[in-house]
């Protein structure tokens, strides 16, 4: 492998020194030197033009394949991409349930694909220090449309999350114009009716509300939560935690920014956790939330609901419509439940998420190529142009979808896309390869919302209105202070996650924080902090 | 039919009040163990027939609830699933076969006493059983070697389980010595000895060694996924296990009808389809099965 590597690199050497032999310059400037690198790239692409290849382009994908849509040549999705841009694709098909780990091998061999998409933020790291990934970085004048909508929807500090110690990111990620939330507490309505009462806005009319429940049902929980697992509370914390200026849950992360003193602090620590555990101590005390929510799988919550012995649950649009109310027809016929937009806590009106999605890795490999600076185009207009993304995933006007001058989109009656045409003979996804999750994500908020129920809409539309909160700022570590990091923050972790259940289900009485707190410094907390606000003030001070 | 003669006489002899109740406790306590290992299996088979709803309100025991057969539909009728079906049994026979002779060449040379280097060689079997290349030099060796997306990238690296290798190592070093001195008195060479001989004496070992070489290749995906780069490839196990990280995953936004009843119990299709062929295997070397274990453990 070495020396085949190092071969090609002296080939690679050889033929720059020939293309250009009056720069005498150090491999530095010429591994910036794109002239040899344009085959079939169009001089004049800028946002909003249409990328057309000028010659007959291949490029190896690698390619996640899902099995409710599992891949065929014969979609239209791969002859009308090669139609308008003169690209054909070369996937190689990795089946979706251990995509990571053929990535992984892959990459680590030598012998992966140069475009690999379906990788989330964060899991570049590990193959940035190899060597074998792009720093795409470096390439973004090449990339107009993402370029523009970074601008635009001022994503700037989304993407500087992304930055590696040496100031580079090695992800093109999928862009969302606003922060998309799924996640909140689903609620029975026809409970809610009964007990004449309204949907709750806040936390404490949760509180209120489920109080109320209990009054009438004096023996049973109101509420019985689920994604419990592996994660204790991994939906219902990480939701709830913005409200109460937090993270936790799925979204707990050790460093907590705190916008307003400019610093991080440790999260399990923070007076927001605090109040957030001491909430649902309170549910739980009162007998109004589950303790077993914690514990329990999902359909063990599921069947509690299903069976009348629970009112309120976490839910998502998709769990809501598919699970809830499917198996509640069942059981419980009169039965009606909606996904209230989320309560909101002591931080006021806010919303708190990223607005990054999986993206798109580029291998090293791809530099020596002289089609590289045509691929780049190629996965600006596909990914990130709003033609390109319009294409990904309702595909080909006429055929697929039709669009009326106000710019709704309406798929076409024989085609069935998540239910819009349950009747169709032909399904988008499956039989036209559009819908794609490997192509079509992220977007402008018209073209997310484009395959949403009027309900969902509703409560986006109220959600919409949040303040999105800062995300915070990157502090790359150096590679001791990485291992250092590591191994503080594990058992940091796990202490902060098995004391937050203790409080929660009043294993441990709240009046005993100050000393949960200094059991947290014993686990060098203070340490860690330190250290990543060190790393925050280097990077910030690097870059100026 | 002289045993079988005898045992009346001896059983009325034997026949005791304290045998009694043994015996009767006897059966009590393996129905209750039948019972036990036989539940979790019925319970699959019946979810595997049972509407969507009644699973997830945990409805389903022993008997199928609102019985259908969508899950089933739609794995059957899918064209790669017998693909992919056709390659399990093509990929267990090859890689059986090759391993059984691998196996069986490497155990009888190492039961030779008067083998010189004998502990080195088993050092260097033994020595695989706890360190290995890695996954990425592994698959780099695969593959250039050529071997990448033939059955041969699933049969030759797992051709010789050490485990396996040991037990039969063991096997026929308790076979008596004289039968061989014997036989080479006779005339016969090594290898006629081997053929004509050993093996006719160890079918009950090489049964044992193809039903768990068997079963291990019939379950394994890693390998597969690892080596093969095309969906055609591939074994059933790599293609229902995506089936249900596809079902139960929360990416499938927006799911169907059909998909959600495929959620519900595509685990227990699952299972179903995959262990009844091998299930069928054990009734012809269960007999050998019991033997040849314990010849090769006890006398090892």
């Amino acid at each position: 492998m070495a020396t085949r590597s190092r071969r090609r690199v002296a080939a690679f050497a050889a033929a720059l020194l020939a293309v250009s032999l009056s720069a005498c310059t150090g491999e530095e400037s010429s591994s910036d030197d794109l002239s040899g690198n344009r085959v079939g790239a169009m001089s004049d692409y800028a946002v909003n033009s249409q990328f057309k290849a000028t010659e007959a382009l291949n490029f190896s994908i690698l390619y996640n394949n899902h099995p409710n849509y599992p891949i065929k040549n014969e979609w239209l999705f791969w002859s009308e991409l090669t139609k308008r841009t003169g690209v054909t694709l070369q996937p190689t098909a990795v089946p979706l349930s251990d995509y990571e780990q053929k990535r992984s091998l892959l990459i680590g061999a030598g012998d992966a694909p140069l475009i690999i998409p379906k990788t989330y933020p964060g899991q570049e790291t590990p193959f940035v220090a190899s060597g074998s990934i792009l720093p795409v970085s470096d390439y973004l004048d090449l990339m107009p449309n993402f370029k523009d909508k970074i601008t635009k929807w001022n994503l700037q500090p989304d993407v500087d999350q992304l930055r590696q110690l040496d100031g580079k990111f090695y992800l093109l990620p999928g862009l969302h114009e606003n922060v998309w939330t799924d996640y909140s507490l689903g609620v029975r309505t026809d409970i809610l009716a009964q007990l004449n009462l309204t949907a709750p806005k806040t936390w404490d009319e949760v509180y209120t509300m489920l109080k109320a429940m209990k009054a009438a049902y004096p023996n049973q929980y109101p509420m019985s939560d689920r994604w419990s697992k592996p994660t204790p509370g991994g939906a219902l914390f990480n939701y709830m935690a913005g409200a109460f200026s937090t993270n936790g849950g799925w979204g707990y992360r050790n460093d907590y920014w705190d916008a307003d003193a400019k610093k991080f602090v440790f999260t399990g620590a923070t007076d927001g956790y605090r109040q957030m555990v001491t909430y649902l101590n309170k549910l739980v005390k009162e007998g109004l939330l589950d303790p077993e929510s914690f514990t329990q799988d999902d359909d063990t919550a599921i069947q509690k609901l299903a069976t009348g012995k629970s009112f309120v649950i976490s839910a998502n649009a998709q769990e809501l419509v598919n699970k809830y109310r499917t198996t509640m027809a069942e059981t419980l016929p009169k039965a009606t439940m909606v996904k209230i937009p989320q309560p909101v806590g002591p931080a006021g009106e806010v919303k708190a998420g990223s607005r990054l999605e999986n993206g798109v890795m580029i291998s090293k490999k791809a530099r020596e190529s002289k089609n590289f600076v045509a691929m780049m185009q190629f996965i600006d207009w596909l990914y990130y142009s709003d033609a390109g993304q319009e294409f990904a995933k309702w595909g080909v006007p006429g055929t697929t979808y039709d669009k009326d001058a106000s710019g709704k989109i309406t798929l076409a009656p024989d085609v069935d896309y998540v239910k819009l045409n349950p009747t169709a003979t032909k399904h988008l996804q499956k039989d036209f390869g559009f819908g794609n999750g490997v192509f079509a994500y992220g977007g402008t908020t018209a073209l997310l919302q484009s395959t949403f129920s009027a309900e969902e809409l509703e409560y986006q539309k109220a959600m919409d209105t949040r303040k999105i909160l800062p995300v915070p700022p990157p502090h790359p570590y150096e590679d001791a202070e990485a291992e250092q990091a590591t191994l503080w923050e594990t058992p940091l972790k796990d202490h902060v996650a098995q004391m937050t259940l203790k409080f929660i289900l009043g294993q441990r009485d709240l009046s005993e924080w100050d000393a949960y707190v200094a059991e947290l410094k014993a686990k060098n907390s203070d340490a860690y902090i330190e250290l990543v606000n060190k790393a925050y003030d280097r990077f910030a001070k690097q870059r100026g | 039919m002289v045993t079988v003669g005898r045992k009346p006489a001896r059983r009325r002899m034997q026949v005791t009040r304290g045998y009694r109740v043994f015996q009767a406790v006897n059966a009590v306590v393996l129905t209750v163990v039948v019972i036990v290992t036989l539940y979790p299996f019925v319970n699959v088979v019946a979810r595997s027939f049972s509407q969507e709803s009644y699973i997830r309100a945990g409805q389903v025991n022993l008997v199928p609830r609102g019985f259908n057969l969508a899950t089933y539909k739609l794995v059957m009728a899918d064209d790669m699933f017998w693909a992919n079906y056709r390659n399990t049994v093509f990929y267990t026979v090859v890689a059986t076969a090759v391993a059984i002779t691998l196996t069986t060449c490497y155990a009888y040379v190492l039961s030779k006493k008067h083998l010189r280097g004998r502990s080195a060689l088993v050092g260097i079997a033994v020595f695989t059983m706890f360190f290995s290349g890695g996954l990425i030099p592994n698959y780099i060796l695969i593959t250039s070697l050529g071997l990448k997306n033939s059955v041969w990238a699933i049969a030759l690296p797992n051709a010789i389980s050490v485990f396996n290798l040991l037990v039969m190592k063991a096997f026929f070093e308790s076979m008596p010595v004289e039968l061989e001195e014997a036989a080479a008195v006779d005339g016969l060479d090594t290898y006629r000895i081997l053929w004509r001989i050993v093996l006719p004496l160890s079918k009950a070992m090489i049964a044992t060694m193809v039903l768990f070489y068997a079963v291990a290749f019939w379950n394994s995906w890693f390998s597969a996924f690892l080596y093969m780069d095309q969906s055609d490839l591939f074994p059933v196990t790599v293609y229902l296990r995506n089936l249900i990280a596809g079902a139960t995953g929360a990416g499938s936004v927006g799911a169907a009808d059909a998909d959600l009843q495929t959620a519900a119990n595509i685990q227990a299709v699952t299972i179903v389809l995959t262990v009844v062929p091998i299930l069928l295997v054990y009734p012809f070397v269960q007999r050998y099965f019991v033997s040849g274990v314990m010849l090769g453990a006890v006398k090892g």
